[in-house]
């Protein structure tokens, strides 16, 4: 007997709802073994679960603290990959929107002004700051054929470094320096008022603040979206994933695309680093302990895989997945260990992955067994 | 397209599905009695070998002391900003009444704020406010003590020491450290490598092979995780631990380490928050409260240096001794505390212990990172 995986030529519709419906029942079974195994009831871990991520007081508001980074990782990874163009470097790019993004709230904050500018300020700074890092991978592309996967993701760690470097081991401008607190523990300086991002406050589940992150990050979702499937722009980058020969030969402009393309996802990406000053931290968060420990960048390409780079679909996979992620510190404890916590996040993922295959491809199972065992009198004979 | 959108669909029907079911299978249990909710946040793993462990012991020793009239719990591995905040929302959605942070960094005027009926403790910080607490200890008497013991062991005076982040609390450590083992081994040199990380067993490892490539033949510690000691003793040099009794890691290695005792910190405070006795302030305890001690001594220790040891730490418990008292040179030799004039805790900017930014002669590295 042997199994063979085809390419499926024809996708029956029942398959698009029986894969994600299969996928995640399957992942919560195969979690319920884990649990059992572990000594823990699965159904009352799983409401735990849910109520954290969803359903009880201020979950949402929660879940939106991570799901709005996550969402804007995801659009950077979409955006680059959907052209087959590997950008693993949203985590820096994020980083490098958060140190200018901060920087252009520092400055402009401070100096009274209309309210709404700094936050402009801080938008377009945060945006240029990840395209530019985003342009370093690129132009090495782009130029000398320097595989981007290798270059975005080294320089990750590089952005890290200067991260931590400016708030960590040198007085710059990001670093609070006033006060004894700050000399005891380095901080980064707090954006002035005007430049910290409002959000809006829905008084349903006990208190619910949408982050103006929030909209950007679906703003940018449309904008991408158009992008891609509305301008020749986008059409052209597409073909130039799928068969750069082709579009080639159509006259695409290659190394421009690759540029522009990059620059679009880091622009996205530093745009959550952006977000993530302003909404959340107020201050750049250079702690190696802080927004590096977290690592949005690396969940966001998970995220945009799962939303198979549809912009729509990875702000509402970083949603489910901001959950998820929620939801799992509520449920580590003493009982609870932190392990079997990202265990069932990493089982739930792989499930949710591994189902995509079923629906491009087919399991075709030949039993060659019965064919050879025919043959075999007559090569007696 | 229509299919993808299809696929989404069933998959969110399938999550609100699954929702209903738990939510109708609720177990809406009534509670007998309500016990005080408290809960630790840790910055590593509860069994990391030093740091978190401690505190997690502390909890335990809590525990096993209130029985049922407490509710404990932990959070590990908690990142500082953003997780940490949501940590705290759902431990207050929860009804935890006080939260020990321990770490540096987590608590923020903002959250304090923002739940003015949780009572925050902080370790290691200064940021004391109407229901934030700051507490930590002498540790830099302890270690001074270890700083002595490697001293001894050395034969070539070249001791290293795996730091964590270039801040005044790490300095401080670090510098205890180098005076100890100048103290035991005149002329003692003491050099350090940064890790920028309280808990990163890969990298601690990565730093004592890097200082024992450079010539150190006694590694010490001021990061959370044991890997510097089973590296150590992979390779059978000495070593000195921080923060907890890790000698199961490297028994032939282990000479000793500064460890913190949390639990009687832990307890008095939780029954002065469940008494309502509990006020806001800054603890900073040491060896005599026995909020610091040194742990056991390993093999690595004489008998002889274990006495004079033992003799330096009962003149610090009874005040005649105090590491800090000038005078005291930095790196380049230029006198920072003068004769007879002793560091204080808060007080005197950089020649303070919470605000030291610079390393005593002997040490090699830079006090920046």
């Amino acid at each position: 007997m042997r199994i063979s995986v085809e390419q499926r030529l024809r996708r029956p519709r029942w398959l698009t709802v029986a894969v994600p419906v299969g996928s995640i029942v399957f992942a919560f079974l195969v979690a319920a073994v884990v649990l059992l195994a572990t000594g823990h009831n699965p159904l009352p871990t799983y409401r735990e679960l849910f109520d954290a991520a969803f359903l009880q007081n201020q979950s949402i508001d929660q879940t939106l603290i991570v799901a709005t980074p996550l969402a804007f990782m995801g659009l950077a990874a979409a955006a680059a990959f959907r052209m087959k163009l590997y950008n693993i470097g949203a985590e820096g790019q994020m980083y490098l929107g958060a140190i200018t993004g901060s920087a252009a709230g520092l400055y402009f904050g401070g100096r009274g002004g209309p309210a709404p500018f700094p936050i402009a300020a801080m938008v377009v700074a945060g945006m240029l700051g990840g395209a530019a890092w985003a342009l370093i991978p690129g132009i090495l592309r782009a130029f000398f054929k320097t595989n981007e996967i290798l270059t975005s993701l080294l320089l990750n760690y590089v952005a890290g470094l200067l991260l931590t470097y400016l708030i960590f081991e040198s007085e710059s401008y990001w670093r609070q320096t006033k006060g004894f607190n700050a000399s005891v523990f380095p901080t980064g300086k707090p954006l002035p008022h005007n430049a910290v991002w409002p959000g809006w406050t829905l008084h349903i589940q006990g208190g619910l603040t949408v982050p103006l992150g929030a909209f950007f990050a679906v703003l940018a979702a449309v904008v991408l979206w158009v992008l891609y499937k509305r301008t020749r722009f986008g059409f052209e980058a597409q073909v130039l994933g799928d068969s750069p020969r082709a579009a080639r030969y159509a006259g695409v402009r290659m190394r421009r695309k690759i540029l522009a393309v990059m620059a679009v996802s880091g622009a996205i990406a530093g745009l959550g680093g952006a977000s993530q000053v302003g909404d959340f931290s107020h201050a750049l968060d250079g702690d190696p302990n802080g927004l590096q420990k977290i690592g949005y960048g690396y969940t966001g390409i998970v995220v945009a895989a799962l939303g198979r780079y549809n912009p729509f679909a990875v702000v509402l996979i970083a949603f489910l997945l901001g959950g998820l992620e929620n939801a799992g510190n509520t449920l580590q404890g003493p009982s609870f260990p932190a392990g079997l916590v990202g265990a069932i996040q990493g089982i739930i993922l792989f499930s949710a992955l591994g189902g995509e295959i079923l629906t491009h491809h087919r399991f075709r199972i030949t039993r060659k067994t019965k064919r050879v065992a025919a043959a075999a009198p007559e090569a007696v004979a | 397209m229509k299919r993808r959108k299809l696929a989404l669909g069933t998959l969110l029907l399938v999550i609100a599905a699954l929702t209903l079911v738990f939510a109708s299978a609720s177990s809406g249990s009534p509670k007998a009695s309500t016990p005080y909710k408290v809960a630790f946040i840790y910055v590593g793993p509860h069994n990391d070998g030093g740091w978190s462990q401690a505190h997690e012991n502390g909890r335990l020793y809590v525990q096993k002391m209130l029985g049922s009239k407490v509710q404990t719990t932990y959070k590990e591995n908690i990142a500082v900003g953003s997780q940490f905040n949501q940590t705290v929302a759902s431990l207050a959605a929860q009804g935890y009444q006080m939260i020990f942070a321990t770490s540096y960094g987590y608590i923020t005027p903002q959250i304090a704020a923002k739940y003015p009926n949780i009572k925050f403790e902080q370790a290691t910080g200064t940021l004391v406010a109407k229901n934030v607490s700051e507490y930590f200890g002498r540790a830099e008497d302890t270690i001074f003590l270890s700083g002595m013991a490697a001293g001894y062991a050395s034969k070539t005076g070249q001791i290293g020491d795996v730091l964590a982040f270039p801040i005044p609390e790490v300095v401080r450590h670090a510098n205890a450290f180098a005076l100890g083992a100048q103290y035991a081994h005149p002329g003692a040199t003491v050099r350090v490598v940064w890790t920028h990380s309280w808990f990163a067993p890969a990298a601690e490892k990565k730093a004592a092979q890097s200082l024992v490539s450079a010539g150190v033949d006694v590694l010490g510690q001021n990061v959370d995780s044991p890997a510097t000691g089973q590296y150590a003793e992979s390779i059978g040099i000495p070593w000195v631990g921080y923060d907890s009794d890790s000698s199961k890691f490297a028994p032939k290695s282990w000479l000793t380490a500064s460890v913190y005792n949390w639990g009687p910190y832990y307890l008095k405070r939780i029954e002065e928050a469940m008494a309502g006795t509990w006020k806001p302030g800054f603890y900073y305890g040491s060896i005599n409260d026995g909020f610091t001690k040194l742990a056991p001594f390993g093999p690595g220790v004489t008998a002889a240096d274990k006495a004079k040891i033992l003799a330096v730490e009962k003149k610090i418990e009874n005040g005649t001794f105090y590491e800090f008292t000038g005078p005291l040179y930095d790196q380049s030799g230029k006198l920072r505390v003068a004769k007879g004039v002793k560091m204080q805790v808060l007080k005197g900017g950089t020649n303070s212990l919470y605000g030291i930014n610079w390393f005593v002669k002997g040490v090699i590295g830079s006090p920046k990172g």
